[in-house]
C-alpha cells in the first residue's frame, strides 16, 4: 500500500518534519490488531509556493537525507523493523509513465503559481470593467498585488483560485498515473492560514472529481480512502509592521473554514473525507516572528506537529472496512481528536495517553540513545568489539557519506527538533535537554532498581549488548550501514526493557 | 569451524608440550636447560609433567580468566591482554619453582641455583602456551574475543 502525503503550507511541513523523525526512530503505523501495517510506502508531497520557507527548505533537506539513509540501510525493502524504518519515496521514483516530466523531489512544482502576482495570475488586466469590479470585491488590493512566492499570505481565498492549477500539473498527473486500488490519501494543512486551507478542499475536491480529469485511474481516485489533518489555531505570532497575517484572524478564519468544511469535506452524509483529524492546543506556542521573505518562517518545532504527526500513520493503518463500504465506495467522514493523558505545560512521556506511549515511547528513546552515542561514544568503538566482526567498521566509515549524513545533518536536525520543542509551548520535555549521560537522559524515567541503587547505561553497555548481539548475527558485507544500525536498534530495546524503568 | 580447528590446535600443542615432559630422551625442559645433577633429580622424582602441568595449567586458567571472567569492554584493548600475558608468565614460573624447591628439599637436596636457572626457561614457555590457550579459547568470548587483535 501506498500512502500519498500531501502537506500543504508551512504547517504541513512541520508536521511531516515531525513524520520524519517518527519514522526514523522507526515508528511504523500499526493495524487494527497491532502489527505493522505491511509493505507501505510513504509519499510525500509538499505543497508550497513559499520555497523560501525555512520550514519547507528544512522539511525537504531532512527528507533527502532520510531517504539516502535508508536506502543505504535497506535498499528497496519495505517490511523492516529498525531505525529508519517506513520506506519513503518520491513520485518520480515510483512513476511508471516515463512521458510526464518531474523532478526527484518531494516538493510539488508550482512555478505557475509562484512566478506571478495574483493580478497576473487571474488576468486582471484583461478583465473587462464588471469583472474587474467583482474580482475587487472579492480580493482587497493588497491581494491583488501579492507575489505568491511567498504563499497566500493567510488568505485561502487567493489560494483557492491559484491552486486549482494544481490538477493540470505534471505532479498531479504523475500522481494519478501511480495510484492504485488500495492505495489511500493523506492531507496535513492548517485551516487558520492561507495555502493549507484552501489547498486542502481543494485537493480533495479535484481527487474527487476525477472523472472530470484526463487522466487515468480515475475510478480508483474517486473512491480513494482520504484522510486529513486539520491544524487549528496553535501558534503565536510577534507583533509587527507587517499585518497581512494577524493572529487576531486565526479564530474567525478558522471557524469559517470549518463551516466550509462541513459543507464540503465533512457533512454527516458526505464522503468526499473519510477521516479527519482535528488537533489544536488553546495553549498557544510562544511568539513566532513572522516573516513571509527568503528566509522567513523557521517556526520552533511544536507538540501539536509531533501529534499530528501520529494521524497519517494511524490513517494508513486503519481497517479498510473503516473506510469503504462493500463495494469500494468511501465511506462518510469520521473525525478523531486527540488528548492528553495529563494537561501539563510540561509534556513529557508520562503526559501522552498509553496508546501514544505505546506507538513512541521505545522507539524515540532508542533515537534519543542513538543520538547520545553517536556524539559521545561511537567513534572510540571503532576497532574493538562488535565493530571488528564482519563486516568491519573501519575508521574510514567515519568519513562515508552515510555516517555524515546521519551523525551530521540529520541527527542535527533531530537535535534542533528536541530543542525547540523543549523550548516552545507547551514545552514538550522528552529528554532531559543538553544531558548526555544515558541514565539522565530520559525526563523523568530512571533507570531500573537494581540490588545496589539503580542500573547503569552508559556507552560501554552498549558496547557489551552489541557485541552479544553481534556475535550470533551475520551480515552480507555491504551491509556495514545496517549491521551497526541494527546492532544498536536491538541492544536498545534490551537496554530499555531491562535497565529502564517501565512506564509503558 | 575454523574456531574449533583454533581450539583442537591448542589442545594438541599443550598436550604435546605435557607429553615431551614425560620423554626420557627429548624433554622439553632439558631442551634450553641442563645441569646433570639437578635434572637427573627432577626426572626422577617425576618433577617435569608437575612443571608442565603447572605451566600449561596457568596458561589456560589465565587465557580463560581473562575471556570469560573479566571479559569487559573495560579490558578488551591489547594491552589489557597483555597486562594478564605478564602476570601469568611471572606467576606460573614462581610458582614452579617453590613447587621444585619445596619437593626437593623434601627430599633433602639443595639446588637453589639451579632452580632459579632452571625456571628462566619457564618464563618463555608460559608465554607462548598463554599466547597458545588465547588464540585458542577467544573465539566465544563476547567482549574480548577480537583481542589482542581482531579475529
Amino acid at each position: 500500500m501506498r500512502l500519498f502525503i500531501f502537506a500543504i503550507g508551512g504547517t504541513g511541513s512541520r508536521v511531516l518534519k515531525s513524520m520524519l523523525m517518527l519514522s526514523a526512530a522507526g515508528v511504523r503505523p500499526l493495524d487494527e490488531n497491532g502489527k505493522p501495517v505491511p509493505n507501505l510506502e510513504l509519499v510525500p508531497i509538499i505543497i508550497d509556493p513559499h520555497k523560501g520557507n525555512e520550514d519547507l527548505k528544512r522539511t525537504e533537506a531532512l527528507l533527502t537525507s532520510y531517504r539516502m539513509i535508508r536506502s543505504k540501510l535497506y535498499g528497496n525493502r519495505t517490511d523492516v523493523d529498525g531505525f529508519f524504518a517506513n520506506r519513503i519515496v518520491t513520485l518520480r521514483e515510483i512513476m511508471r509513465d516515463s512521458s510526464i516530466q518531474l523532478n526527484d523531489t518531494f516538493i510539488f512544482n508550482l512555478s505557475a503559481v509562484e512566478r506571478n502576482k495574483f493580478r497576473e495570475f487571474i488576468g486582471y488586466d484583461t478583465m473587462n470593467e464588471a469583472n474587474q469590479a467583482l474580482s475587487s470585491l472579492l480580493f482587497s488590493n493588497e491581494q491583488l498585488e501579492n507575489k505568491m512566492n511567498i504563499g497566500f499570505v493567510g488568505s485561502p481565498n487567493i489560494g483557492s483560485v491559484a491552486l486549482n492549477e494544481i490538477k493540470d500539473s505534471n505532479e498531479f498527473k504523475a500522481f494519478a498515473n501511480v495510484f492504485n486500488a488500495g492505495d489511500r490519501i493523506f492531507f496535513i494543512s492548517s485551516i487558520f492560514g492561507g495555502t493549507g486551507a484552501a489547498g486542502f478542499p481543494i485537493m480533495v475536491k479535484n481527487i474527487r472529481q476525477a472523472a472530470n480529469l484526463d487522466i487515468n485511474n480515475r475510478d480508483v481516485l474517486r473512491k480513494a480512502p482520504i484522510g486529513g489533518l486539520t491544524v487549528l489555531p496553535y501558534f503565536n505570532l510577534e507583533l509587527g509592521d507587517d499585518h497581512r497575517i494577524d493572529k487576531a484572524d486565526f479564530i474567525v478564519k478558522t471557524q469559517s473554514a470549518l463551516y466550509y468544511y462541513k459543507e464540503t469535506l465533512t457533512g454527516a452524509n458526505d464522503s468526499n473525507l473519510n477521516t479527519i483529524f482535528y488537533l489544536g492546543d488553546q495553549v498557544v506556542s510562544v511568539p513566532y516572528l513572522y516573516d513571509p521573505g527568503e528566509h522567513g518562517q523557521r517556526n520552533r518545532a511544536h507538540m501539536v506537529e509531533l501529534v499530528g504527526a501520529m494521524a497519517p500513520l494511524k490513517f494508513a493503518g486503519l481497517a479498510n472496512s473503516q473506510l469503504s463500504d462493500e463495494n469500494g465506495y468511501p465511506l462518510p467522514s469520521s473525525a478523531y481528536e486527540y488528548a492528553l493523558d495529563r494537561d501539563s505545560l510540561n509534556v513529557d512521556f508520562k503526559a501522552f495517553g498509553a496508546e501514544t506511549r505505546h506507538l513512541i515511547y521505545d522507539k524515540l528513546v532508542k533515537l534519543h540513545l542513538l543520538f547520545i552515542h553517536l556524539n559521545t561514544g561511537f567513534k572510540d568503538t571503532i576497532g574493538q568489539g562488535y565493530t571488528n566482526d564482519k563486516p568491519q567498521i573501519k575508521s574510514d566509515f567515519l568519513a562515508s557519506q552515510f555516517y555524515r549524513t546521519l551523525s551530521g545533518e540529520f541527527m542535527g536536525a533531530y537535535k534542533d527538533w528536541i530543542t525547540e520543542m523543549y523550548n516552545n509551548m507547551r514545552s514538550v520535555e522528552l529528554f532531559n535537554i543538553g544531558e548526555w549521560d544515558m541514565n539522565k537522559a530520559i525526563h523523568d524515567v530512571n533507570t531500573a532498581k537494581s540490588f545496589f541503587g539503580r542500573k547503569s547505561v552508559d556507552n560501554n553497555v552498549f558496547k557489551s549488548v552489541m557485541n552479544t548481539l553481534s556475535q550470533n548475527s551475520t551480515y552480507a558485507p555491504d551491509e556495514i550501514e545496517y549491521k551497526f544500525l541494527d546492532l544498536f536498534n536491538r541492544a536498545a530495546q534490551k537496554i530499555i526493557d531491562e535497565r529502564y524503568e517501565n512506564i509503558n | 569451524m575454523k574456531r574449533v580447528v583454533f581450539l583442537a590446535i591448542g589442545l594438541v600443542i599443550t598436550l604435546v608440550f605435557v607429553a615431551l615432559s614425560y620423554s626420557q630422551n627429548s624433554n622439553i625442559f632439558e631442551m634450553l636447560y641442563f645441569n646433570q645433577g639437578f635434572n637427573d633429580q627432577l626426572y626422577n622424582l617425576n618433577v617435569y609433567p608437575m612443571v608442565a602441568m603447572i605451566v600449561a595449567g596457568m596458561a589456560w586458567a589465565g587465557a580463560g580468566v581473562y575471556y570469560y571472567v573479566i571479559n569487559s569492554v573495560n579490558f578488551d584493548r591489547w594491552f589489557h591482554w597483555a597486562g594478564v600475558l605478564g602476570v601469568i608468565t611471572l606467576a606460573a614460573p614462581v610458582v614452579c619453582y617453590a613447587v621444585i624447591n619445596g619437593i626437593l628439599k623434601n627430599n633433602g637436596l639443595d639446588y637453589t641455583g639451579e632452580a632459579v636457572q632452571f625456571i628462566m626457561q619457564l618464563f618463555v614457555m608460559t608465554a607462548v602456551l598463554f599466547v597458545v590457550a588465547s588464540f585458542s579459547m577467544r573465539w566465544w568470548s563476547t567482549n574480548c574475543r577480537h583481542t589482542p587483535f581482531p579475529q
